[in-house]
């Protein structure tokens, strides 16, 4: 943006600016997390101390909610679940997702706007009614009580957004590429495989990291749908187990928090990149 | 599908007469976008119509949880609409997707042309700013709850020792006004990093050139924003605008953790109040009735946009 | 962005892969059978997070000694209490799950239909174990015989702080009149009082203690006709917003119901009225505050004592290919060694249901626990006088007493506030009778 006619000092007065007002912002975002991880590695009798100063460990640093999250529950099993479930059920959807993303941005055949935001208008179902009759299907399936029925319900939301995004970013690509190919005699399937696709990567890293973080965070499926412990996602595992009654287990909670928001974090730091500049291509022609 | 085509091409060339027909008649335009959009049509057909069909039945039987019911046409609707409990969800609702959607949209802009400017540590500020957007909202939202709590709130321990707040403070989670105002920090605390980076990806996108031209022309940064950057980015807040108001709308986990709807139900939303009377009442036709109440008004307002979407 | 030969390997090899699994899952979803399908038989019981997390661990024990004697497995699913309608409606529309079921009050009545008779189970163990309170039956005997066999209630006594009582020089209070006048003075030591108005349960089981102290009542007894529009009724709300105003904090607006416990675990409060698991959670973390937290029997009022304990069966699914061998695990679990050790594992907070489980010397032989048996004589079905029904737990539900009261606290005149609860209530009726007659 900078057009490089400015002085020195300007450069600096704009972008101190923008870190002096970026602070709020980071502090907003971060203090829930802090207070999270602080609150994690307090003692009880501090934590239920009114005089204690909330923000700080004053009376040393313990490390038992982590261990008796790791050592008494089932905690590492729900991770791997809910592991495996974001993995295998985002794959899956966006398989479909790219498929029917490219048709409804590039073919055109009767039917095909119509079909696009139907596909949108899924989203305005709520998940708090949808789960009772989907429990049906789940049964008729013979996958109830299972990852699976979740591995097999979660494309009922990642599909939609996953499909939305890539058929914007599908429109970006110049079509000529396509039409050089198709010349060229190369099948239609071909031209996506190779061609497309490949140009494609960023927004299909998008629609990836989006859906992990979806399937990640799932709750009413994933507590419905499965009742032993064993195959239960970490989120679900968190709140079922550690909230009992009329005592709540704040340390423990705060630290499955914590330990469950980690995969997916790392992740986020791995391919933001991606995350903006697919997102950038697929929001803006959406 | 993939292996129908490596079948193709496995059979080489020259191609028997049949196999070259089916491939013909696969290459055409329509069939090969029609299969495409076969698997996501499917799943849609088996995984989410049949569900919703049977949602929109709850809704005009008089169906509860332990029995099926009988259809009743519009009853639920009716009843539902008598409720006062009903009006005061419609109320809140608005407020609460208004007020936290315009947050977020002011906010969400300010913030990605921030994360714009700043390319020093930039991973790292992008990286922080998203982590709420990232970490499960069902844990989350318990932290903040904690923070919020009646006797050790984090929140008003600050503020009183800051001196911008007497001490006990408010009480956030039981006072009308309050417990709104903490329902709607909390979703703009988690909604904002979306809408920050779609629209910063918004922002990434608009070439060079326009504020190169803008410049030279003299313009200042304020009719710069006004001129070049806000109309070029109509389009992308037009969609996350869409997605914020759609997903705000039909929030479920912040008020369900936080208030459970109270005090006296000023925090009550569709979706809290459908599952208050539909699953722990037991009465699903009407819980079915209150979510899908505004079903209607909420599909023509994304068909409209999306139109308008697409137009522009 | 052009594509170089590694990764266009690396990417279609991902996709085969997808495809791959996608495959898989269809010619493995055709058989239409789970893998993880055990062999031996299993009886699943899908339970509560017991406040006191010793209780379930207990229940598991005897889980695994039953597993060995009648050579099934046995499963203890528990999950948190707000969790549970969420599990029960699923199961009952998919027609699967679980074996059993912990039963609150309204999920009797909401699956009475789903829910095996178990006459004779109740009968039997009644004969051997002098029988069941009263209070504990009307919650599991429907009008189709008996749908769950009452499994624990949960004393719901007050639990107050000695050290802040004896700095004000005061002895508990017998009637809720007095512990109004008492709250002024505590609060003004800076020691309130608690009683939470809020979208909670221990919010709805107060209420219905004052309301019936005071001689007043939401239904009349035939179950359909409102009668919250009473004297009584403006009487209790007149004394919420002086307890309110003079005696307690705002706080108890948003309580849930942990807030109490917290509030007295603080050290804050002086008053709650709880079950005794603060008590407990003190003991357990070890908090210094375990000894000044004692019990004393819920106060009473013109009416006398009347109270409103939580009161938790278990059911029997209809669609259970198990049922027998789940009546078998209740039996069990009912003989008076295994049921006390039970008891003995929630430290004194689970109180039975049947008459000869009370002599428990766990309540005897501790001068804080004493007083908890006798709620048994206080306590009524929540509804009284009339029997607990599907309007009673849309009321619960829809926590219609509390907003009521907070309506009024929060500066609505107390004729309108109560003209709300009135017409809340009448809607409630009217949601239960539409369904009557559809069994």
């Amino acid at each position: 943006m900078q057009v490089g006619v400015r002085s020195r000092a300007a450069r600096i007065r704009y972008s101190a600016f923008g870190y002096a007002n970026i602070v709020p912002f980071i502090l907003f975002a971060l203090f829930p997390v802090y207070f999270m991880v602080i609150t994690s590695f307090k003692n009880d009798a501090e934590l239920y101390d009114l005089k204690a100063v909330p923000f700080l460990i004053q009376t040393g640093a313990i490390t038992e909610h982590y261990t008796f999250l790791l050592f008494k529950t089932e905690f590492l099993t729900w991770m791997l679940n809910s592991l495996i479930i974001s993995v295998v059920s985002t794959s899956v959807s966006l398989v479909i997702a790219i498929l029917a993303g490219y048709s409804l941005a590039r073919l055109r055949f009767p039917g095909v706007a119509s079909f696009g935001t139907a596909v949108f208008i899924t989203y305005l179902v709520p998940t708090t009614l949808l789960f009772l009759p989907l429990s049906q299907v789940v049964v008729w399936l013979g996958i109830s009580d299972t990852i699976w029925a979740l591995i097999v319900t979660y494309p009922t939301f990642l599909v939609p957004f996953s499909t939305w995004l890539l058929m914007g970013y599908f429109r970006t690509i110049p079509k000529e590429v396509e039409e050089c190919a198709l010349v060229d005699g190369a099948t239609r399937m071909q031209t996506l495989l190779r061609i497309v696709l490949p140009m494609a990567i960023p927004g299909i890293m998008a629609a990836t990291l989006f859906g992990f973080t979806l399937t990640w965070n799932e709750f009413t499926y994933a507590l419905t749908f499965v009742s032993q412990s064993q195959n239960k996602t970490a989120v679900v595992g968190v709140t079922a187990d550690l909230i009992r009654g009329d005592i709540y287990y704040w340390g423990s909670l705060m630290a499955g928090a914590v330990l469950a928001s980690v995969p997916i974090v790392a992740i986020y730091v791995f391919f933001l990149d991606y995350y903006v500049s697919g997102l950038t291509a697929g929001a803006v022609k959406g | 599908m993939a292996v129908g085509q490596r079948v193709l091409e496995a059979a080489g060339v020259p191609r028997p007469g049949r196999l070259a027909r089916l491939h013909e008649w696969w290459e055409q335009e329509h069939i090969f976008g029609y299969g495409l959009i076969l698997p996501a049509l499917l799943l849609i057909v088996c995984l989410v119509a049949y569900p919703f069909g049977m949602a929109v039945y709850f809704s005009l039987s008089d169906y509860w949880v332990g029995s099926p019911g009988t259809f009743i046409g519009l009853d639920n609707f009716r009843e539902v609409f008598r409720n006062e409990v009903f009006h005061r969800t419609v109320y809140n609702s608005f407020v609460f997707t208004s007020i936290a959607v315009v947050l977020k949209a002011l906010l969400g802009v300010w913030l990605a042309m921030l994360l714009f400017r700043a390319l020093k540590f930039k991973r790292l500020i992008r990286g922080a700013v998203l982590l709420p957007w990232v970490i499960p909202t069902a844990l989350s939202t318990l932290a903040w709850w904690w923070m919020f709590d009646s006797l050790y709130s984090v929140v008003n321990w600050t503020a009183i020792n800051l001196g911008l707040m007497a001490a006990p403070g408010p009480n956030w989670l039981g006072q009308t006004g309050y417990a709104m105002a903490a329902v709607i920090a909390v979703n703009v605390w988690r909604g904002l990093p979306f809408f920050a980076i779609i629209v910063l990806a918004g922002l990434v996108s608009i070439p060079r050139e326009f504020y190169e031209a803008a410049e030279v022309d003299g313009a200042g940064s304020w009719r710069r924003f006004c001129h070049v950057t806000l109309p070029l980015l109509k389009p992308v807040l037009a969609v996350v605008i869409l997605f914020s108001t759609i997903f705000t709308f039909s929030d479920f986990a912040i008020v369900q953790v936080l208030t459970r709807g109270g005090p006296v139900n000023t925090t009550h939303l569709f979706a809290t109040l459908a599952y208050q009377v539909g699953l722990t009442g037991g009465n699903l036709g009407q819980g079915a009735a209150i979510s899908l109440f505004l079903f209607p008004l909420l599909a023509a307002f994304v068909f409209i946009q999306l139109r308008y979407i697409r137009r522009d | 962005m052009a594509p170089t030969a590694p990764r266009r390997i690396q990417r279609r090899q991902f996709l085969r892969t997808a495809a791959g699994t996608t495959a898989g899952m269809a010619s493995w979803l055709a058989l239409g059978k789970s893998p993880a399908i055990a062999q031996k038989r299993e009886l699943t019981f899908l339970s509560w997070n017991h406040f006191v997390p010793a209780a379930d661990e207990e229940l598991r024990k005897q889980a695994e000694a039953f597993s060995k004697q009648a050579g099934a497995t046995v499963r203890v699913d528990t999950i948190a209490h707000l969790q549970l309608p969420a599990k029960f409606a699923a199961e009952a529309a998919s027609q699967s799950g679980h074996d059993m079921i912990i039963a609150n009050t309204s999920t009797g009545y909401l699956y009475e239909q789903h829910l095996v008779d178990v006459g004779d189970l109740v009968e039997d163990l009644g004969k051997r174990y002098g029988g069941f309170y009263p209070f504990s039956k009307e919650a599991a005997l429907m009008s189709s015989g008996w749908k769950a066999v009452p499994w624990f209630w949960i004393s719901f006594p007050a639990t107050y702080n000695q050290a802040h009582y004896k700095k004000a020089g005061l002895e508990v209070p017998k009637t809720w009149d007095e512990l109004l006048k008492q709250g002024k003075v505590l609060k003004k030591q800076g020691n309130p009082v608690g009683i939470p108005i809020s979208h909670c349960a221990d919010a709805n089981t107060t209420f219905w203690s004052v309301l019936w102290c005071q001689g007043g009542k939401v239904l009349e007894a035939d179950g359909k006709t409102p009668a919250l529009n009473s004297d009584k009724t403006a009487q209790v709300i007149e004394w919420y917003k002086e307890l309110y105003k003079d005696a307690m904090e705002p706080e108890v607006l948003s309580w849930d119901d942990a807030s109490n416990n917290r509030f007295v675990l603080s050290g804050k409060g002086s008053w709650i009225h709880n079950p005794i698991s603060p008590y407990n959670a003190a003991l357990a973390k070890k908090m210094p505050i375990a000894d000044d937290i004692n019990h004393h029997n819920s106060p009473g009022g013109p009416a006398g004592i009347h109270s409103a304990p939580p009161i938790n069966s278990i059911g029997i699914w209809k669609f259970s290919k198990n049922a027998d061998l789940a009546k078998e695990f209740i039996k069990f679990h009912f003989r008076k060694e295994n049921f006390d050790a039970w008891i003995v594992a929630s430290n004194a907070f689970n109180h039975p249901p049947l008459r000869h489980f009370a002599d428990h010397p766990i309540w005897a032989n501790n001068p804080k626990f004493k007083m908890l048996p006798k709620e048994a004589e206080y306590a009524h079905p929540r509804g009284w006088p009339a029997k607990t029904n599907a309007a009673v737990n849309l009321i619960e539900v829809n926590y219609v007493l509390p907003d009521m009261v907070a309506k009024a606290v929060g500066g609505m005149p107390t004729k309108r506030a109560i003209a709300w609860g009135e017409e809340q209530v009448k809607l409630a009726v009217q949601g239960k009778l539409e369904t009557k007659g559809k069994s």
